[in-house]
């Protein structure tokens, strides 16, 4: 389950960059994981709710959004890729372009402000 | 829970749009350039376990029996069982994940610096056997080779996505039991290039030695565009 080194690197990411914002409490943390990214959502959920408690994110939420595969045709525009077969659907080109699907991606985090902070 | 305080209670999202394994790949990227430069085609060997990385490596050591300087850094939970075998063939250093399912960047380049010299022409990262979570981890390799022994069955390409999409080379091992196991050569290689349109199939035994010229002529080709590369892009 190699989802842990990688949810302990996201880990790493969020705190050090809440830390340089004030190190206030974050509440939620909001990843993509895209369908051909290698990474599983549930294990995903599961190593997160593991290690956290005790870090800097303890008590906050992980929110998932699942990315389909999705890749393009030089000749048909982008189509989304079934059974991860690649071919193109409409004309049989073998030869197409992931676009999206590929990501683990640390999309946002919501962090209180720090009493008197301006509201962006 | 999350006590809200008043005054305190508000929120801001940041936004950061950050690949979380960015920092890995970036230092992959680093490797892949240092070893280019010094001319070494590194070649990252995915199977599952048994399908014969260890034993392609020994064939392939001893086709060009000193040849071509080939040095291996090897990936196992526990034990140094295939350094102990390789050994005899090349300069090996194992490296133990204590575990952990597959080879990450750092691993690899600590066991770059434990080889004996920095001076060859092929580096083969030997994987843990596994076909899911080393798919996901460029350690700075060239060409990525995966191997499908005849014992596994031909329809394992596409329950592997993600291996087979990320390789260049598919070697199908084990062809000496291809008379008694239900294993077609061309259905496996068909399935995978559905998946990856540009693989090249080599099928290889190691016990019996057929295919393995074709597979090294294969790996000294790769390594001679790699040096034209090189040239063309310093030109």
């Amino acid at each position: 389950m190699h989802e842990t080194s990688m949810v302990r690197r996201l880990i790493e990411m969020v705190v050090q960059e809440a830390e340089r914002l004030g190190g206030e409490e974050v509440s939620v943390v909001r990843v993509e994981v895209g369908a051909l990214s290698g990474v599983e959502p549930m294990l995903v959920q599961l190593a997160y709710d593991q290690l956290t408690p005790g870090s800097r994110l303890a008590g906050s939420r992980l929110e998932i959004e699942v990315v389909p595969l999705r890749a393009r045709c030089a000749q048909c525009g982008v189509f989304e890729v079934p059974q991860f077969h690649f071919t193109c659907p409409r004309c049989g080109n073998s030869r197409t372009v992931v676009v999206s699907g590929e990501e683990f991606r640390l999309v946002s985090f919501d962090q209180f402000t720090k009493p008197g902070e301006p509201q962006e | 829970m999350t006590e809200v305080i008043a005054g305190r209670a508000r929120v801001k999202t940041v936004v950061l749009n950050r690949d979380v394994n960015a920092p890995l790949r970036g230092r992959a990227e680093q490797l892949r350039q240092e070893w280019t430069r010094r001319g070494i085609l590194v070649v990252n060997l995915l199977s599952s376990p048994g399908a014969g990385k260890t034993s392609l490596l020994e064939a392939t050591a001893k086709h060009w029996s000193g040849r071509q300087g080939m040095q291996v850094l090897v990936g196992d939970l526990a034990t140094d069982r295939d350094a102990q075998r390789l050994a005899p063939w090349a300069p090996v250093v194992q490296l133990t994940t204590g575990g952990a399912c597959h080879l990450e960047v750092p691993l690899v380049e600590r066991g770059w610096h434990e080889l004996p010299s920095q001076d060859c022409r092929f580096l083969f990262i030997e994987n843990v056997g596994n076909l899911v979570c080393p798919a996901s981890h460029d350690l700075g390799e060239h060409l990525r080779v995966l191997l499908l022994s005849t014992t596994e069955g031909d329809d394992k390409p596409g329950k592997y996505p993600k291996a087979f999409r990320t390789s260049q080379m598919l070697v199908i091992s084990k062809t000496d039991l291809l008379p008694h196991v239900p294993f077609s050569v061309d259905a496996a290689c068909a399935d995978a290039r559905a998946i990856q349109p540009d693989l090249e199939c080599v099928p290889v035994c190691a016990r019996t030695g057929a295919g393995v010229a074709e597979w090294c002529a294969a790996l000294e080709r790769r390594r001679d565009a790699l040096l034209a590369g090189r040239t063309d892009a310093s030109g």
